[in-house]
């Protein structure tokens, strides 16, 4: 758990030279700190470049650890080289390090700075099928990416990668994501949540919905993957970013790509309809079995439902899932969801399923024009909700900080 | 230069030899009324090859043949004719033939792995035109050993996935040829197809299942009513034996499942009450009426009225009415009747511990009272009266 990683690093930090709480750090931290350095030095004796490294991780578990390596320049670069290191150097420790030290945003800045060729060498370790840390540089590139300039330096050096056709570094993640057994050490689901943090720049958003490849088809089928709520997670938020191109709808609807049954599958029960309604329904909702779970994390469910309320914004997307019987589905769904804003986003797409046809000049949701003041009033509507919201968030964990595991001994420097 | 005596010798030859041409036919030449038949032989000419090359019919094209399938020639040469003999063949749509020569273009193991590719892949084309598919598979499977990448193979495979009905693998050879070229435009179609059938091809096995399970709840329900009701029921190849009448009886839980002879079942209703196909007959005349649908709780003498409303084209005595109808089942074990009030219900005479049910059909007879042939037929039998 962070939380446990927090108090035992902030012990091995205060043991390390006394940190302030929410200061500056203390001289001596940032002497003590700078100490590591050496022993994070490629050419290192193993065992103690290892024992450095389980420092520097628990370090990376707390605030005030975090603000110290900020300053730590020259370690942050051991680190990041170490985390690509070939055995039997501390790769593993080093990535988790960079997972914490990427979840946090202060540090995406120093981080950078110090090691600019940071997610171009992450990315090749993760889509490295023998690099066995590969899940873990995964997941501290889907930290990293959620911030737009690394996202940025990221889409870089996929394009980088791969010279020639423009996209094709991102045929190889998402290649590596819906290969089974790319990589036969690690599963990739944290490549998931990359490719959704991309998915915000229109750039990849052209390569993911380019009509004559086959790209967005595949990640489809990885909606309904029992193993990994961060895969579902990163593909359901993938799938939505990409419906916001509503020039596209057409043929995401459309039998090419047909992305609605995919949506409305994860949010169908065990319905008994009546043989009528059945035949209704697209072919991969139908005479679902009497064990169909529904998808399990809520976040992901309201994720479905608005990347469905996008298709929505034109009238003939709001045809096709109108004729896609959608409605039926998310009838079902609003009498079992048990989440209150998930229900209400469910509400919302219902209405704009049964209510009428919006009048002339609104045929495009996406692009009505919306006068001043009204916008004012739906901004701070919004930012209500915000606030509502990251209330209930903080009482929950943050799910992906990726916290070493609790050792038997203490982690105490050396 | 010739000498003129040599010039003078040599043109007296060329005359005579001139003037053979006018007196004799020339040995080689086309008859007058046949010479399209004639050109037709000669191989430059040839519109369309004979299927069969007869070294007497035609000599000079089979002198053609045995330079062409010369075991001489390296056998990539040989190999590379045969291929362009397959393709030859290919073209007319002799797909039989074509193998037959990739075959032969395959046996010869040429060094070239390029050619053997390209003669496995075109074999597989023809298997494929002849609805071999699986022979086109292990071709393709042979082709791609020799060269991964090559695509016609990858795209013939996922055709031959496609008409066998194994779509998932259709969808992964799809795939695979995508990584190589990921814009051709008939894998991506391929893949739309084989993605949409294999899908549909899930919802008709979800379906299936789903009235399978329906229909064993049906049954299980029906076997529940039944022995509820403490009814016996008769296999065809029942023994005396408890035991076995249980054995016989799962045997049933199938047998209810389909239709009898009469093309109709046992069933419940929304209140939980069974209604039977059942037969009754006559045996004065060896008759018989079939009630398809006989709801436990209606009488016998109901139905009766109804069947016997209007004289049967049978009952020659036009004796046969309602209210002197004696109705009778039989107990086949001990050879003895039991005569029903025509009063009771169906349920009541079921639930007899001497009925039992045959093939899921109850049987009655049914005679005149006090006639000549029921006092005949009841003659010398036991005959019981049911309360």
């Amino acid at each position: 758990m962070p939380g446990d990683a927090g108090e035992s690093a902030a012990d091995a930090a205060s043991r390390a030279g006394g940190v302030g709480a929410g200061g500056p750090p203390a001289p001596e931290a940032e002497a003590e700190a700078a100490e590591l350095l050496p022993f994070l030095a490629p050419g290192a004796r193993a065992d103690l470049q290892a024992a450095a490294a389980r420092h520097v991780l628990a370090l990376t578990g707390s605030g005030p650890g975090r603000t110290l390596l900020a300053g730590q320049a020259a370690l942050l670069r051991a680190l990041a080289a170490l985390a690509a290191a070939p055995a039997p150097a501390p790769a593993r420790d080093a990535a988790r390090a960079l997972v914490n030290l990427a979840a946090d945003p202060r540090l995406h800045e120093p981080l950078l700075a110090a090691a600019p060729a940071l997610p171009a060498r992450l990315l090749g370790r993760a889509l490295d099928p023998q690099w066995p840390w590969a899940e873990e540089a995964a997941a501290a590139l889907a930290n990293l990416s959620r911030e737009p300039a690394p996202c940025a330096a990221l889409l870089e050096a996929l394009a980088a990668a791969e010279p020639g056709e423009a996209g094709l570094g991102l045929e190889r993640l998402v290649r590596a994501l819906c290969t089974p057994g790319y990589n036969a050490r690690a599963p990739l689901h944290y490549l998931a949540p990359v490719l959704s943090n991309l998915s915000q720049r229109p750039a990849a958003r052209a390569f993911l919905l380019d009509p004559h490849r086959c790209v967005v088809q595949r990640l489809l089928p990885l909606t309904q993957d029992p193993d990994s709520t961060v895969r579902r997670g990163g593909v359901v938020g993938t799938l939505r970013n990409c419906c916001f191109e509503h020039r596209h709808h057409e043929w995401l609807l459309g039998p090419e790509v047909d992305i609605l049954p995919f949506l409305l599958l994860p949010l169908a029960g065990p319905e008994d309809f009546s043989e009528e309604e059945m035949e209704r329904l697209p072919v991969d909702l139908q005479y679902l079995p009497p064990d169909k779970q529904r998808e399990p994390d809520a976040d992901i469910r309201k994720m479905l439902i608005e990347a469905i309320m996008l298709l929505t914004a034109t009238a003939p997307g709001r045809r096709q899932v109108r004729d896609q019987g959608a409605y039926l589905i998310l009838r079902e769904l609003h009498s079992w969801e048990p989440e209150s804003d998930v229900r209400g986003a469910c509400e919302k797409l219902i209405q704009v399923l049964i209510g009428d046809e919006p009048q002339r000049g609104m045929e495009n949701l996406l692009e009505v024009q919306v006068p001043e003041d009204v916008e004012r009033q739906l901004q701070e509507l919004d930012r209500r909700e915000q606030e509502q919201c990251q209330r209930e968030q903080q009482e929950q964990q943050c799910q992906q900080e990726l916290s070493p595991e609790p050792r038997s001994e203490g982690a105490a420097p050396t | 230069m010739e000498q003129p005596e040599a010039d003078a010798a040599s043109e007296d030859a060329m005359d005579s030899f001139l003037e053979k041409f006018q007196s004799q036919p020339y040995r080689g030449r086309f008859l007058e009324d046949r010479w399209e038949e004639e050109f037709e032989k000669i191989p430059l000419f040839m519109k369309k090859a004979p299927s069969e090359i007869d070294p007497q019919e035609n000599p000079d094209l089979a002198c053609l043949q045995s330079i062409i399938f010369d075991d001489e020639r390296p056998p990539e040469e040989q190999a590379k004719t045969y291929k362009d003999e397959g393709n030859e063949y290919f073209k007319e749509k002799d797909y039989e033939k074509a193998v037959i020569a990739y075959t032969e273009g395959l046996k010869k193991k040429c060094a070239d792995p390029d050619l053997n590719v390209v003669l496995y892949t075109n074999r597989a084309a023809a298997q494929y035109y002849l609805g071999n598919f699986r022979s086109a598979l292990n071709d393709v499977t042979a082709a791609r050993k020799l060269k991964p990448c090559h695509l016609k193979a990858i795209v013939r495979g996922a055709l031959c996935h496609l008409e066998l009905k194994n779509f998932a693998e259709a969808v992964n050879w799809c795939d695979e040829g995508l990584q190589i070229d990921a814009k051709e435009k008939k894998l991506l179609e391929m893949r739309i197809k084989a993605d949409r059938l294999k899908r549909t091809q899930q919802r008709d096995i979800r379906k299936a299942k789903l009235k399978e399970k329906k229909e064993q709840n049906q049954n299980e329900a029906l076997l529940q009513a039944i022995k509820a009701r403490n009814i016996k029921l008769v296999s065809e190849a029942a023994s005396e034996d408890e035991d076995s009448a249980s054995e016989g009886l799962s045997a049933l839980l199938d047998g209810l499942s389909l239709e009898n002879p009469y093309g109709t079942r046992l069933s419940i209703d929304d209140q939980g009450r069974l209604s039977w196909p059942v037969l009754f007959l006559y045996p004065e005349y060896a008759q018989s009426d079939f009630i398809s649908a006989f709801h436990e709780d209606s009488r016998f003498i109901d139905h009766l009225i109804v069947m016997f409303g209007e004289t049967p084209s049978w009952d020659l005595e036009q004796k046969y009415c309602p209210d002197n109808l004696e109705v009778y089942f039989e107990d086949e074990d001990r050879a003895e009747l039991y005569r029903v009030p025509p009063k009771s219900t169906l349920l009541q005479v079921l639930q007899h511990p001497r009925y039992f049910v045959k093939t899921l059909t109850p049987a009655f007879l049914v005679c005149v009272e006090s006639s000549p042939f029921c006092r005949n037929y009841l003659q010398g039998r036991k005959v019981h009266q049911v309360k």
